[in-house]
């Protein structure tokens, strides 16, 4: 907390733009509130997660001395290395076969013309406005007739099902912006369909490709209800699926849980830090400079 | 000749444009079209725990039966379509204003911007999961920090809040609400892509700050605060994680995604087909949300226009 409150400070030493009082304060009003709203759950997060015994010292209260105990068996006992890599495989595996999927289809519909286009773009939209929740019971048979109920193929399918039209629509604007000039040089030189997607427009449009694909692996890692849905065998759960467990396997031991707790959303967090300015470019669709 | 080469061409673009269109349309059929075909068929289906492999018709007589079950009988459901209508409608008229002025003030140019920028979306790249953990454990009346604070104006205050009716559904509404990092993300976007002559066309008739923000600004992106209002509201309708880590539907909690897991999956007596009127009803929901939040929007600008 007082971290925030410290950074608003800071911010405001020097303004490049006057700014009249009114909005003045309107402005430094949201930006604390910003600080504080993230911050608050996250350093409460930390500090109890080197107390000892946090029910000794609840709140705010600094620790006494800093207890690691947690963050050994973290690693130790609880082997969160195995669910890391269970969900870095499963992301990773889903998003490569969602994203060469859906670059190959978008390039169709942004360049070429064919009956039943229009139809196809809606389909693919519409999928944004189903909500998932209400295909729980038809997915989850589905996977139970196909045999991989608890395997990580069945995560790897849905994951690559699903979540198409994000995807397919910052891929398909990319496409739209790359000149039509490149394709035809391409096709002069001999090139067929094939080869002009893979050899030219492929390459040109990995930016918005690889923003895309960032996007999706971020919503594949962080989901919970299809993995807490199809997963019941502990050891081949992903991150957000383990958390689950935790309230009856750590029971009393707030020091380990609150450890734990930290460690697994650490992962994000730290890439998010590292590739902020990416992040921050792909969500705001290139207009906000990192 | 001639025109059976171009046939062999056209022939070819076809096969291509098939070939690349197939997985992802598979896709679609195997992860949407099939579910929801079968979520609309069976609704009208005796389908539970004891007919698990055969869904059976319930006949044009009785082919509302789920639905008069659900609507009649089941004891969670008005109060689940209660909270999660309640949720979206938040999500449109508590997120988005939050998220519009937190974008407007990312907009100013003033020094360390980016980092508060930055950390506000932290909390959105975490798991819902693990933020619903996280404020279970704020919520916790022996260690958190949410009991001190009450105990503030009510001495003796030693209830956990996620179980008392009533202050557990704001709990759990507070426990996601005020993350809106992507959302003010999309709107800051669109906001910087406000062409700058306008704004310094604006500067010149004397609108600055709150004053541009409202008669220029917020006019320009009306589309994007549309988009980000149905995706809030829609959101905060299908909210599932942080009801099955915080309360798992006690103190009247439900929502309908918490409904329809439980009808089609947790109940030891499954009930498929009537989880399947559920999810109708939610898809339902779905389309009336968009449909709302267009109108609305179409309504108050035109309003705003003629003011002007």
């Amino acid at each position: 907390m007082r971290e925030g409150e410290g950074k608003t400070r800071a911010a405001g030493k020097k303004r490049s733009v006057s700014l009249s009082g009114g909005t003045r304060i309107l402005t430094y009003v949201c930006l604390a509130w910003a600080a504080l709203v993230a911050l608050v759950p996250l350093v409460w997060l930390l500090l109890s997660s080197f107390k000892k015994d946090p029910l000794a010292r609840p709140g705010f209260q600094l620790p006494e001395s800093i207890c690691l105990d947690g963050y050994v068996s973290t690693f130790r006992d609880l082997h969160v290395m195995r669910y890391f890599g269970n969900s870095m495989v499963i992301s990773l595996l889903s998003v490569i076969i969602s994203i060469v999927m859906i670059s190959m289809s978008a390039y169709v519909v942004a360049r070429m013309e064919f009956k039943g286009k229009g139809l196809v773009s809606l389909l693919l939209y519409s999928t944004m406005f189903i909500p998932a929740t209400a295909l729980t019971y038809p997915v989850y048979n589905l996977v139970n007739r196909l045999n991989i109920y608890d395997t990580r193929a069945a995560l790897i399918l849905i994951y690559s099902c699903s979540g198409i039209a994000v995807s397919f629509f910052v891929i398909k604007n990319y496409y739209m912006n790359i000149p039509k000039e490149m394709e035809e040089a391409a096709r002069i030189d001999g090139c067929g369909y094939v080869q002009t997607w893979g050899k030219v427009i492929f390459p040109i449009a990995r930016p918005g490709i690889m923003t895309a694909a960032v996007l999706a692996f971020l919503n594949n890692w962080n989901e919970y209800y299809w993995a807490s849905l199809v997963m019941v065998t502990r050891e081949k759960m992903t991150v957000p699926a383990l958390l689950s467990t935790f309230t009856t396997a750590f029971r009393t031991n707030y020091n380990g849980l609150f450890s734990a707790m930290v460690v697994i959303i650490l992962p994000p967090v730290v890439l998010y830090c590292v590739f902020s300015r990416f992040f921050v470019e792909a969500l705001s669709g290139g207009a906000v400079k990192g | 000749m001639e025109k059976k080469r171009k046939n062999r061409l056209g022939m070819r673009r076809k096969g291509f444009i098939l070939a690349f269109l197939a997985p992802t349309l598979a896709a679609f059929a195997i992860f949407y079209l099939y579910p929801i075909l079968t979520v609309i068929l069976t609704s009208f289906c005796k389908w539970d725990y004891t007919n698990i492999k055969t869904p059976q018709f319930w006949g044009w007589n009785e082919l509302w039966n789920n639905y008069e079950y659900i609507f009649k009988t089941y004891p969670y459901f008005w109060e689940a379509l209660r909270n999660s209508s309640a949720w979206a409608l938040l999500g449109a008229v508590v997120q988005i204003p939050i998220a519009t002025l937190v974008a407007l003030a990312f907009s100013r140019k003033i020094r360390g911007i980016k980092l508060i920028r930055n950390i506000y979306i932290i909390p959105n790249m975490i798991s819902t999961a693990a933020m619903g953990m996280i404020f279970l454990q704020l919520y916790s009346p022996l260690y958190g920090i949410v009991n001190p604070v009450i105990r503030l104006f009510n001495k003796g205050f030693d209830e956990n809040i996620l179980l008392l009716k009533g202050p557990a559904f704001w709990a759990m509404t507070g426990a996601y609400i005020f993350f809106t990092g992507t959302t003010t993300l999309l709107i800051l976007g669109n906001i910087m892509a406000v062409p700058e002559d306008v704004k310094e066309a604006a500067v010149l008739d004397g609108a600055d700050g709150l004053k541009q923000d409202w008669y220029i600004t917020l006019p320009m992106i009306k589309g994007t605060l549309k988009t980000v209002s149905v995706l809030a509201a829609t959101s905060g309708f299908l909210l599932y994680n942080e009801v099955y880590f915080l309360t798992k539907g006690a103190a009247g909690t439900y929502s309908i995604s918490y409904v329809i897991r439980e009808l089609a999956i947790t109940s030891p007596r499954t009930q498929f087909g009537r989880a399947n009127t559920v999810a109708v009803v939610q898809i339902l929901a779905g389309m009336v949300i968009i449909l709302l939040v267009n109108g609305l929007y179409s309504i108050s600008w035109k309003k705003k226009g003629e003011g002007r």
